[in-house]
């Protein structure tokens, strides 16, 4: 077989992604290697309830462990414990401190599983480094997964161009039922492990989790014309956009909507006054400009360029001008929110990002 | 490919005479040693000769012996038992700063019931300085515990010294021997020990075995109550076929021991020797008063996981620190304390060989080993800029 002297590390994470990645690989010839990840996961959560950190909990790594040993591959585990959680969930409760609302799992694919793994995989003496994620690579390019439900590359625009020649991704080019089917047709064990959840190293809802390590500290809610409406908990707790748990003095929010019914949102934080700002037009929330910090270019684009932006995960790509450090869009975007990433396509191929200031 | 083991530290393969003698304990005598009737004299017979082998080969009584599932059980039992059991004498407990986890994790977990604990460092060779104990110990002592050789790093401790002082201000000396016992003699007379942990799978016996030395006349509260096996000092039906094959292991050891030690003592120079050619390397643990089948280097700009994993690819098997602790990215406890920096003691390699360990997978190792570390340098951190 042609590929028979190529390393390449798998990151195996129990669920049905990775363990067809490394299954396949393994079809194609590679000495395929899989490596499971321990990441710090919520020591006061209650481990024993459903909410257990699923990416990172025992279970995964049992099911790991097994898929592994039926693709019949060498299988360790490395603690990244200590590394994730300076990388990735420091940086989370850090960016919710400043009133951001970031990703986490874009730190993580940079710092940890195509940094610190990256870094394994050479000592290791491997050729490639591949993971389970719904994103393709040609000519060292990195273009959105084909099943676009799962596509994956917005996580991905952090990374560092030398990385991406060494990156694959094997069932980038393939659908999720596509991928299910070859899990059963394989044997694995991870054919049947659920989808994983937005943030793993959160068990519960990601309110309850930032209560637990920020602190409390209630402020007024006000409307677009300065009026106090009500009362929030911290500004932390709150996203651009968010509707729900937002407590609104009902006469005044009533007053205030002149009849109308319309729902009231957030549409802004004022940290020095502790404010948070909240109108009921949806207007209020349309941005033309963003301004980015953080940008990271994979292919040599050259200021100003135009491309289509994602301003979050689940969202149709618009048309916009990048130039240094701001985006200017063709027509106004909803829920622009700050630390959120926004990433660049140009013709599906996804060519960086930068972070929502 | 063929597979390397020098991983004996952290457990071994069962011998095939250990095996043999198991054998008719697995099928027909499968008797309770607490019945009455046939089945249940010829276990209990199996049993008593077995605690018999085994006193014998430390120079204990048959008495003194309790036969425990394992190690870590032993070392629970010595330091709750010895506490609880004594608390009108005292609350102070002294243990060495290298001990195994299971001393460990009972100690702490001995001072959330109100208990005082103290941990006496180390050198750089990771040796107990007697006087150290001597000056540790108050009027509140109970018990002293050090382990005889170090799991991690082969420093053999001055056990009879220790021991002497203990014994002089009548303080209770307890030792975990698992990595000593069956490896070198061990007279707990002579070294005045009072309570003995060993473990059986290290010395080519079963799992699910292990034992305690408790000399005459002390007093200790069991961990596990109810039927009264072993003397009430363990309740539980008693695991014959793995003390049986524990005692046949024993046996075996009493035999073997000595030629054994100078065999593995030859590999071990010449592995220390040739792998401190290895530049920025160095040995850790002591250079003389070292367990024979124990080899431990610290290797700079590398890190134990991937040496480990590298090895494992080329059918070799080691380990980082103790099995145990290979799990977690902490750097060894034991390294730090004879004072290892952390990032030396993350670089650490433990080799330890057994025996079925020939010279030509020692030479084999030393033919890849230096490889490994090469290739790891250079993809140090420090010089891969462009992926940092």
């Amino acid at each position: 077989m042609k590929n028979v002297n190529k390393k390449v590390i798998v990151a195996m994470s129990g669920g049905v992604d990775s363990s067809v990645a490394a299954a396949l690989l393994k079809k194609q010839g590679y000495f395929v290697i899989g490596i499971f990840m321990k990441f710090w996961k919520d020591p006061s959560a209650d481990s024993g309830q459903s909410g257990e950190n699923r990416c990172c909990s025992v279970e995964s790594e049992k099911i790991a462990r097994l898929s592994a040993k039926k693709i019949d591959i060498p299988f360790y585990v490395v603690n990244a414990e200590k590394e994730f959680k300076k990388a990735v969930v420091n940086y989370f409760l850090d960016e919710y401190k400043k009133g951001n609302t970031p990703n986490p799992c874009v730190l993580c694919n940079r710092e940890i599983k195509f940094g610190l793994l990256m870094q394994t995989a050479l000592k290791l003496g491997a050729d490639f480094l591949a993971t389970g994620h719904y994103v393709q690579i040609k000519d060292g390019k990195m273009f959105a997964g084909s099943d676009k439900e799962k596509d994956q590359s917005y996580f991905l625009w952090m990374l560092k161009p030398p990385h991406v020649l060494r990156l694959k991704f094997p069932v980038g080019a393939l659908n999720k039922t596509k991928v299910r089917a070859l899990a059963r047709e394989f044997g694995l064990p991870a054919a049947e492990s659920p989808e994983s959840q937005e943030v793993c190293f959160i068990s519960g809802k990601t309110n309850d989790f930032l209560k637990k390590y920020l602190k409390k500290l209630p402020g007024r809610i006000v409307d677009m014309r300065g009026r106090t409406i009500g009362e929030h908990e911290g500004l932390w707790f709150y996203t651009i956009g968010q509707r729900r748990g937002l407590s609104l003095d009902q006469k005044s929010a009533f007053k205030n909507s002149h009849g109308s019914t319309k729902p009231y949102f957030v549409a802004g934080k004022d940290f020095k006054k502790n404010l948070l700002v909240v109108s009921n037009d949806q207007s209020d929330l349309l941005k033309k400009e963003v301004a980015l910090k953080n940008v990271n270019l994979l292919s040599g684009q050259k200021y100003p360029f135009r491309a289509k932006v994602k301003i979050r995960y689940r969202q149709k790509p618009a048309d916009a001008v990048i130039s240094r450090n701001k985006i200017v869009f063709s027509k106004p975007q909803k829920g622009v929110t700050p630390g959120q990433s926004a990433v660049f396509y140009i013709n599906k191929e996804m060519i960086g990002g930068g972070i929502i200031r | 490919m063929k597979k390397i083991y020098l991983d004996y530290a952290s457990t071994a393969p069962v011998d095939r005479r250990v095996i043999k003698a198991m054998s008719s304990f697995l099928g027909e005598n499968f008797g309770n040693t607490m019945s009455l009737h046939y089945f249940g004299q010829e276990s209990k017979i199996a049993l008593e000769q077995s605690r018999n082998t085994v006193s014998a080969f430390i120079n204990a009584q048959p008495n003194e012996i309790i036969f425990t599932g394992s190690a870590t059980e032993s070392n629970n039992t010595v330091l709750k038992g010895i506490a609880f059991a004594n608390k009108e004498k005292g609350n102070h407990i002294i243990i060495s700063s290298i001990e195994h986890p299971c001393i460990n994790e009972s100690a702490k977990w001995l001072e959330k019931q109100g208990f005082k604990i103290t941990q006496i460092g180390v050198d750089r060779y990771g040796m107990v300085n007697a006087t150290d104990i001597r000056n540790a110990i108050t009027d509140k002592t109970v018990l002293v515990s050090v382990m005889h050789v170090s799991n991690e790093i082969g420093t053999i401790q001055p056990i009879g010294e220790i021991g002497a002082i203990c014994r002089e201000r009548g303080i209770y000396f307890h030792t975990d021997a698992s990595q000593s016992f069956g490896k070198i003699p061990i007279d707990v007379k002579k070294m005045k020990i009072d309570l003995l942990t060993a473990s059986s799978h290290k010395v080519y016996g079963p799992k699910g075995a292990g034992l305690l030395f408790v000399r005459e006349g002390i007093k200790m509260d069991p961990l596990l109550h109810g039927g009264g096996q072993e003397n009430g000092k363990r309740s539980s039906t008693v695991n014959i076929p793995a003390i049986v094959g524990f005692a046949k292991a024993v046996e075996i050891c009493k035999k073997e021991m000595r030629s054994e030690n100078a065999r593995l003592a030859k590999l071990q120079k010449k592995l220390i020797k040739n792998l401190l050619k290895v530049k920025n390397s160095g040995l850790n643990g002591h250079p003389g008063e070292r367990i024979a089948n124990n080899v431990n280097l610290w290797f700079a700009f590398t890190e134990g996981e991937s040496l480990v994993m590298q090895l494992d690819m080329y059918g070799i098997a080691c380990s980082t620190g103790s099995a145990c602790s290979s799990m977690t990215l902490e750097p060894s406890h034991v390294l730090i304390a004879t004072g290892l920096r952390p990032e030396q003691a993350h670089g650490s390699l433990r080799i330890s060989m057994g025996r079925w360990t020939k010279e030509k997978e020692i030479d084999y190792l030393l033919k890849i080993l230096p490889k490994i570390i090469k290739r790891i340098r250079e993809i140090s951190p420090f010089k891969e800029e462009a992926f940092v």
